[in-house]
């Protein structure tokens, strides 16, 4: 076999071996390159910056441990943003598995801001049936969730004084790994109730929801780990996201300079193949 | 006897399917409260779905055991993990922290299933470099222009992209926002209009798939 | 720290490392660890489920406030569970019936709204704006995507695209023209989103090793590098095992 045979047929273990170095050594040794921020992201932050105090603001956590390290991120700097603003958030997840991720993002948040539960948030949980839930949601609010996670009525509360359904909230985002997500909560939500949307994603999603950001349907998107770090940027505390963003430069890279290596071979082969096959005809 | 097994499904699909496609037009209180009332039903219908997901897996392993196929030590593990966690989660009131601090059911949450299930998702990562190196060839015009959007795209989403190749982040916001969403606002319009044709379909009874159970 | 955060690191570590052992050989450890996985995310949901649904969403609205129509919802989940009952099955009909009635319904008017009127509507914008002062303008800033020039671009590919998805017809002459751009259209979309793909699983790892680090520290007792260590290890036994076993030769 030639040298770009072999080249072509590596074992994958090595390729294993040059993926986890590229991803281990950034994150034990840090640079910190700046981040330019997109537009994208800068729709979801003005807008939460243009909220007045005790705006309603509904964040629901679509997504399971699966997609944690994307989303993660992305909810604890919204939360702080919210938080900061003393905005009322109401919190909750379409995704059965993601509850207790849920759950302890929230409350992590809270205490770290000093906001107490039923008063300045709530966080009402899951509830089963994906769509039937926004819509339910949308015609009346306590009779999607009668109680809280932690089992206390929903009405009265005082964070939830005067809201009766989806149309009294101020703005709503959807953190979303996949379905039930962002394109549900249009569909079922804001199509017919009316109020803002913006959305979260993980880079797989991303690609998918630019028509609707185009059109105005939602007015901004946080796309994967680098959009959680335009946000922790733009709300000045960095986070995991930008810790991450090293290792993120230096995979792509890697994975850039594999394909390239890849198709070099790749054409050199059948450069070869073609002239071998003129000189014998 | 025919007419219940048969026709009587397909008469409940048409009248639903046609009542909750008008209703979006009606806006009278009735109609409203009617879809107030049917959500929630569908919510605990949605519940009673999970539990039809779950219980063929119970099944699978449950097989797997008694016949102690190859491996059944595995689906034993499973299946202890699987009643243990529910015997803690009931024990627990199916409450991950109460008042801030961490329940046992929490502690499996955190502690097992956000690690395996991360992980599992995590190593997928590994396998698309591999997979890239082996089969991401330029081996026609097209693929070569999938092959340059790629790399463009990839250099210009993450800093260093951006420091050595200033263009790279611009170029790859201009084919997100302008050539990659016009290709997949088609692609949302083609499959919209496909929901909605089948929608139609099976709510008219050309598509009856979705009964199966049980004999014509 | 509390003696359950530590022991839950090193169960967490030693999962984490069993499953990326995987990389270098399908082994007992990695089947261990992901019978684990189904097994304790089957366990979770259905107690989440049990408790949402029978608990909260059932048995307190019925029994404390007396809404007695909630049994019309339970009545059609049993029937759909008969369908595991091979004499009854044909009754789970019904409730599937009504489910997808239903959720057809709901959907049609919504989907069209949403994803047909609305993004059509947002393709045919007026390529020239009208600034009141100014008259008609024609922008050409390529980075901004409302400019007139991208609003051409985006509706050529929306045409395109959609043209070469039309099998009805024939593509030839005229329509392979319009085929191909669709096709290069195509291809750009999916470069991009393998690009993205790409981000989002690199991203996935980062965030398994972060928390790898994390728990290497000493407060923890290093689980990550001790575990380490014993997952080296016992691949090297297990490999040496299936090695020692004679082969069949008579």
């Amino acid at each position: 076999m030639t040298f770009a045979e072999r080249m072509l047929k590596i074992d994958r273990r090595i390729i294993f071996l040059v993926i986890g170095l590229c991803t281990l050594l950034p994150l034990l040794y840090p640079v910190g390159l700046p981040i330019k921020i997109s537009p994208e992201v800068r729709g979801v932050y003005d807008y939460i910056e243009s909220l007045p105090e005790g705006s309603v603001f509904l964040l629901s956590l679509d997504f399971d441990p699966a997609s944690k390290p994307e989303l993660h991120p992305q909810s604890i700097a919204l939360l702080r943003h919210a938080f900061r603003k003393n905005l009322r958030v109401i919190a909750m997840t379409l995704w059965v598995s993601g509850t207790g991720l849920a759950d302890q993002i929230i409350t992590q948040v809270a205490r770290e801001m000093g906001k107490e539960s039923g008063k300045d948030y709530v966080f009402l949980g899951w509830s089963p049936g994906g769509t039937a839930v926004i819509i339910n949601m949308g015609q009346d609010l306590y009779g999607a969730f009668p109680a809280d996670y932690n089992g206390r009525p929903t009405k009265g509360l005082p964070v939830l004084q005067g809201i009766t359904n989806l149309r009294d909230v101020n703005y709503a985002i959807s953190l979303a790994a996949g379905n039930p997500g962002v394109e549900a909560w249009y569909v079922f939500g804001k199509d017919k109730y009316k109020f803002e949307l913006g959305g979260g994603c993980t880079g797989v999603m991303a690609p998918g929801l630019y028509p609707l950001l185009r059109s105005g349907q939602i007015n901004g998107l946080i796309g994967g780990l680098r959009g959680a770090a335009e946000y922790e940027s733009l709300i000045g505390q960095k986070g995991k996201a930008v810790a991450g963003m090293d290792a993120q430069s230096a995979t792509h890279l890697a994975i850039i300079m594999l394909v390239i290596i890849c198709n070099i071979f790749y054409l050199s082969l059948r450069k070869t193949a073609r002239q071998q096959g003129q000189s014998r005809a | 006897m025919i007419f219940l097994r048969r026709q009587m499904p397909l008469l409940i699909t048409l009248i639903t399917g046609l009542v909750f496609a008008a209703q979006y037009y009606v806006p009278h209180p009735a109609s409203e409260q009617l879809l107030t009332s049917v959500t929630k039903w569908l919510q605990i219908i949605g519940g009673f779905a999970l539990i039809l997901g779950v219980s063929s897996l119970f099944h699978v392993h449950a097989v797997k055991i008694r016949r102690k196929e190859a491996g059944w030590g595995y689906s034993f593990v499973l299946y202890a993990s699987m009643l243990g966690t529910i015997a803690i989660g009931l024990w627990a009131n199916g409450k991950e922290a109460v008042d801030g601090t961490m329940t046992s059911f929490g502690w499996i949450y955190s502690y097992m299933m956000v690690p395996l299930q991360g992980t599992m998702f995590a190593i997928l990562a590994f396998f698309i470099a591999s997979a890239a190196y082996r089969s991401f060839r330029a081996r026609s015009r097209e693929a070569a222009v999938l092959l340059v959007a790629a790399i463009i795209v990839m250099m210009g989403r993450v800093p260093l992209g951006e420091y050595i190749l200033p263009l790279s982040g611009d170029v790859s916001q201009w084919i997100l926002n302008v050539l990659n969403a016009s290709v997949r606002r088609a692609i949302l319009i083609g499959v919209s209009l496909g929901t909605v044709a089948l929608s139609f379909k099976i709510i008219f009874g050309v598509e009856r798939s979705y009964l199966g159970g049980g004999k014509e | 720290m509390p003696i359950e955060t530590i022991i839950g690191a090193w169960v967490a570590t030693g999962l984490t490392l069993f499953i990326f052992s995987f990389l270098y050989k399908d082994n007992p450890l990695f089947k261990l660890a992901e019978n684990l996985y189904v097994g304790v995310s089957v366990g979770y949901t259905i107690v989440k489920t049990y408790d949402t649904v029978i608990v909260h969403l059932i048995w307190k609205p019925i029994v404390e406030s007396g809404e007695w129509a909630l049994l019309i919802p339970v009545a059609i989940g049993v029937l759909m569970l008969t369908r595991y009952v091979p004499k009854a099955a044909w009754l789970s009909r019904y409730a599937f019936a009504f489910i997808v009635g239903v959720g057809s319904g709901l959907a049609i008017p919504r989907t069209i709204s949403s994803f047909i009127l609305k993004q059509i509507e947002d393709t045919v914008r007026p390529l020239m704006t009208l600034v009141p002062g100014e008259g008609v303008l024609f922008t050409w800033n390529l980075l901004n995507p409302a400019s007139s020039v991208n609003v051409i671009i985006i509706l050529i590919g929306v045409s395109s695209v959609l043209f070469y998805f039309f099998f009805s017809v024939e593509h030839t002459g005229p329509g392979k023209a319009v085929a191909r751009t669709g096709i290069l259209f195509l291809m750009i979309a999916f470069g991009a989103a393998f690009g993205y793909t790409v981000m989002a699983r690199m991203s996935l790892l980062i965030g398994r090793l972060t928390d790898l680090i994390e728990f290497s520290d000493p407060s923890y007792g290093r689980p990550t590098i001790w575990l380490l260590l014993l997952t080296i290890g016992t691949m090297i036994f297990l490999s040496r095992r299936t090695h020692g076993e004679p082969p069949d030769e008579r």
